[in-house]
């Protein structure tokens, strides 16, 4: 009898251990378990999130696609041109510091939710890291800034290594946002590299390829380039918003291309994914025509010579221009 | 650009992602469609003496005009402009007639 009591609490104890880790964190889906994030576990400092999403393994055979990505602002987002680094700054000073419900009063209440408003598309792995990661990040940010104030160029740019250490690598959109209906199309799994083939892949960390179904459409890129208010965050916040226009202005009135059409197909600029800063691409952009003469008006009795300047502009984007 | 609303709510501009929520109006380039801009830029005058009478006349009959098209990512025109296209154009009016 009491052998059969305890083989029963054994049995009910398997079942709640089961349950708690399937559904440990609340959320659903069938093969979350199979993702980089859930085999990793959840990354205690940059460095380990920077490893969980490792791409230097993709180098050896796509070398050329590297050194594109590393001209593209993705390779350093979280420090951009030093300016998205003291934009999060500010993020943090003069939003959730203001904020009388966020629970932060200094920078070391940050936490990786609070941080989410930014890293949502600036790093979106960070959703895969402790709290400790975000204090590190934050910790950081501040030993730059500090290290510039104080003219401490070695300081400084180790600091801004560390920030450039973790970014949109190959295995953001390759791997962790590939797939963005996952429980229609899966999740994406640990060792599959994801692009426009099925099939074997020469790699012993991504002994897979599988096909995207999101890779060549907006969508993919609209992931972060926005919508507007990003309503799904507790304090949302607002940044890039070509996605929307591009949905609401472009598609539904002016055309058909997609993001990568233009910024990396036609552009020929492939991985350097760029925007108006590339020469070729601002030059397609905007048609801009201007004539100018100059004639005496006449107001009743007074002559007043005057210039006049027209301008036309022809934004040939799929979005607004600028956006922001 | 598109001018962001301050925390989603009444007529104040947002500054910052953290506070930027909808927008009020956007004075960018739409998509696809034909913006023109026009300017009248009037020729400085001057009052003069000419036999015994005074005419107004202009000081310059040659106006250097220079148009940019710059975005302003941040900052001001001074400090970080982005020149996106120009055109430069010296506008010259007669110097006689009725």
């Amino acid at each position: 009898m009491k052998q059969r009591i305890t083989g029963a609490l054994a049995l009910l104890a398997a079942t709640a251990l089961f349950a708690g880790t399937a559904f440990a964190d609340g959320k659903v889906g069938i093969g979350r378990q199979e993702t980089i994030a859930a085999k990793s576990g959840k990354a205690k400092t940059l460095a380990e999130l920077a490893k969980m999403y490792d791409s230097s393994s993709c180098i050896e055979c796509h070398q050329d696609k590297h050194d594109e990505a590393q001209k593209s602002i993705h390779s350093r987002s979280v420090y951009g041109t030093g300016r998205t680094a003291m934009t999060i700054m500010s993020a943090i000073e003069n939003g959730l510091m203001e904020e009388p419900y966020s629970g932060v009063k200094s920078p070391k209440d940050v936490k990786v939710e609070h941080l989410m408003g930014c890293a949502k598309c600036h790093l979106p792995q960070l959703a895969d890291a402790e709290d400790s990661v975000a204090q590190e990040l934050v910790t950081t940010l501040y030993d730059w800034k500090a290290a510039l104030k104080k003219k401490d160029k070695i300081a400084a740019k180790q600091a801004e290594e560390k920030l450039k250490s973790v970014n949109i690598s190959c295995l953001i959109c390759h791997n962790r946002n590939a797939i963005t209906h996952k429980w229609q199309d899966g999740y994406a799994k640990a060792g599959v590299v994801y692009g426009s083939k099925d099939g074997d892949h020469p790699s012993d960390k991504f002994p897979k390829m599988a096909a995207s179904p999101i890779m060549g459409e907006a969508i993919q890129c609209g992931q972060c380039h926005g919508m507007g208010p990003n309503l799904e965050l507790d304090e949302p916040t607002q940044c890039c918003t070509s996605y929307g226009s591009y949905l609401w202005s472009y598609k539904s009135e002016i055309g058909q291309k997609n993001c990568q059409d233009c910024h990396m197909k036609e552009s020929k600029l492939g991985h350097n994914i760029q925007s108006y800063r590339d020469p070729t691409m601002s030059k397609t952009a905007v048609d801009f025509k201007t004539e100018a003469f100059g004639y005496y008006w006449r107001d009743g009795a007074q002559i007043k010579p005057k210039a006049v300047v027209k301008v036309e502009m022809i934004n040939r984007a799929g979005h607004s221009i600028p956006d922001g | 650009m598109p001018v962001p609303q301050q925390l989603a709510r009444g007529d104040r501009m947002g500054r910052g992602p953290y506070e930027k929520s909808g927008i009020i109006e956007d004075m960018g380039l739409p998509p696809g469609k034909t913006v023109h801009e026009r300017f009248d830029i009037f020729y400085p005058l001057e009052e003069v003496e000419e036999n015994g009478k005074t005419i107004t006349r202009p000081q310059t009959y040659d106006l250097d005009i220079e148009v940019k098209l710059t975005y302003l990512p941040f900052g001001t025109p001074n400090s970080d402009p982005f020149v996106w296209d120009e055109f430069t154009k010296t506008v010259s009016i007669s110097k006689s007639g009725k």
